[in-house]
């Protein structure tokens, strides 16, 4: 197959078998993602509150939260009353 | 298979990118000579680049890193070729070097890439990323870090969907997915070696959790989130985001240990933790530090103050063994450890971080690169040095020099220091080399 210049992933398209592990991780991303962007639509929360809100481990939504904001989806807001745990918001939220 | 195969001629091929190899290479090709990089990873700058501040000036690590890396790449007798290895080094009859060098496709035109992070933005893909040792993700196209050198954007194949979504954001078109390995044919004076090390695997230690116990993690983890480039947006336990106020050290985690197969000092472990107890005081102001540790190794110039400024600032420095850490319901830590200066009674205390100062190890798979003569590494897999007094760059291969932690465990200032004396020695042979050739 001719390569045409910005479609060139085609080619190797054609020539490669995408791994189920990497379908996977793609579709657990996508969800995760999803779940904390909602969750952070009705209010600022900190890791644990948030963690509770999506029903995932404090780790593992600490991990995909730091991701988020990261990729410029959550800011950070003021820390709690405790100077603990930072609250975080979604970017386009005020 | 590997579609070309050129022919390239330097003066020096350097082998690795790292604070030692860029030295050698500056000092090189500032003399006049033609100079070929090649480094493994994506950028170059080795561990350096992604330390926060230096001990023991506490200067800003990226500061000093920075300036020293654009130098490189802009150097006009210095070539660097990025995700590439060599191999099949074989020493010639006349003295001169021939080797295979292997660069893999980044999937991106190098001079077209204008760092602009679109495709990165566009990748629905997120996997850990490296360079922040693992603590938040990445995506599939994406540039290494904020301050790599070349700052271009690089595929991760093994974890690409082929989506072409960041090939349609791309406003330049430089995304190409049909890039094959390249390689070359290098025929070379000297071999300069600047491999560098890698960390100690704190998982070989179980009883410290590491893996398990997500607020334990390595002095490497805490050098990331001290940078000004760190993974989250201020120093927090990966277990549940509470800013911590009370931080362990392990000193010596897998060095001067036998049960690990490292019996030697790592000699910068001590200095590092140190240096982080020290910044943590200042971005933490209400925490609470303490160093664990066997003997404290601060034997370099300024050392001492450094360390007895740490203890001035407040930092706990408690002489005890660390048997064993287990982990709370509310992802505290609670460390067994002998009291070495209280008459070794065993104690427990509570921490909410733990950092493992881990040691320093070779890189492996070095002597293997060399085909017809053997490169003689030392008792603890370090490159050898044949003549360690008169010479120490010099290997057991006449014209092949080592600089940098590749030697043996050392600090930055003394990597640089020996990278001098590599490149010294790389000139000479270089200029005896001509000479013979002109005197033929
Ligand atoms: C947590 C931590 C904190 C530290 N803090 C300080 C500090 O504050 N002050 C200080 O003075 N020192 C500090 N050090 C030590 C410092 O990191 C080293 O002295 C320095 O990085 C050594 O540089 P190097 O070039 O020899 O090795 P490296 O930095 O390891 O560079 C080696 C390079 O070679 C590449 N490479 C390896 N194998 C190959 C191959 N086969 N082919 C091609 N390329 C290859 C690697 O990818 C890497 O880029 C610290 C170390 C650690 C672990
Ligand atoms: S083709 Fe690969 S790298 Fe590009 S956007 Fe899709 S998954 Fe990401
Ligand atoms: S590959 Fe294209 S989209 Fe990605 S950083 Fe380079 S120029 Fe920008």
């Amino acid at each position: 197959m001719e390569a045409k210049k910005g479609e060139t992933y085609k080619v190797l398209k054609e020539k490669m078998t995408i791994s189920q592990e990497i379908k996977d991780n793609l579709k657990t991303f996508t969800q995760i993602k999803k779940s904390i962007l909602n969750a952070l639509k009705e209010r600022r929360m900190t890791v644990p509150e948030l963690s509770k809100a999506i029903d995932m481990s404090t780790d593992r939504t600490m991990y995909y939260l730091m991701t988020l904001l990261k990729y410029g989806f959550v800011v950070v807001d003021e820390i709690d009353d405790m100077d603990e745990y930072f609250y975080y918001k979604l970017k386009n939220n005020g | 298979m590997p579609e070309n195969n050129k022919t390239i001629e330097y003066d020096a091929l350097i082998i690795g990118g790292g604070i030692a190899g860029g030295e050698a290479a500056l000092n090189l090709a500032n003399v006049g000579y033609k100079v070929l990089i090649v480094e493994k990873d994506l950028s170059i700058g080795g561990k350096m680049i992604l330390l926060s501040k230096v001990f023991p000036t506490l200067d800003c690590s990226a500061c000093i890193t920075t300036p020293k890396v654009s130098e490189i790449m802009r150097h006009p007798n210095i070539t660097v070729f990025t995700s590439t290895q060599a191999s099949n080094i074989i020493k010639k009859d006349d003295g001169t070097f021939e080797a295979t060098i292997t660069k893999q496709p980044r999937y991106v035109i190098a001079e077209d890439c204008t760092g602009c992070q679109l495709c990165e933005q566009a990748c629905p893909v997120s996997v850990d990323d490296q360079f922040q040792y693992n603590l938040v993700g990445r995506k599939a196209a994406y540039i290494p870090f904020s301050i790599a050198s070349p700052r271009i954007a690089a595929i991760d194949i093994a974890n690409c969907t082929l989506c072409g979504a960041c090939e349609r954001a791309c406003p330049t078109k430089c995304i190409d997915f049909t890039q094959t390995v390249e390689t070359y044919s290098l025929k070379a004076k000297t071999v300069i070696i600047a491999t560098g090390f890698q960390l100690f695997d704190p998982t070989l230690i179980p009883r410290y959790g590491y893996g398990k116990f997500k607020n334990v993690i390595t002095a490497m983890q805490m050098e990331r989130q001290l940078a000004p480039t760190r993974p989250f947006n201020t120093i927090l336990r990966p277990s549940d985001g509470k800013m911590p106020d009370n931080i362990a050290y392990i000193l010596c985690t897998g060095s001067r240990d036998k049960t690990v197969g490292n019996p030697i000092c790592s000699q910068v472990c001590c200095m590092y933790s140190t240096k982080q107890a020290q910044l943590l005081m200042g971005a933490l102001p209400m925490a609470d530090i303490t160093l664990y540790y066997l003997n404290i190794r601060a034997f370099g110039k300024g050392f001492n103050e450094f360390y007895a400024q740490a203890q001035a600032m407040g930092v706990q420095f408690t002489k005890g063994k660390v048997a064993k850490i287990t982990e709370k319901e509310n992802g505290n830590l609670l460390l067994r450890y002998e009291d070495i200066n209280g008459g070794g009674v065993v104690k427990e205390t509570e921490h909410d971080m733990v950092v493992l100062s881990v040691g320093i190890l070779p890189n492996q798979g070095i002597a293997e690169l060399f085909s017809n003569d053997e490169l003689v590494l030392d008792p603890y897999n370090y490159i050898g040095q044949s003549d360690f007094l008169a010479s120490p760059a010099q290997t057991s291969i006449k014209g092949v020099f080592v600089a940098g932690v590749a030697s043996g465990p050392m600090d930055i200032p003394d990597s640089i220091l020996s990278a001098g004396s590599a490149s010294s020695d790389a000139a000479n042979y270089i200029r005896h080399l001509n000479k013979k050739t002109v005197s033929v």
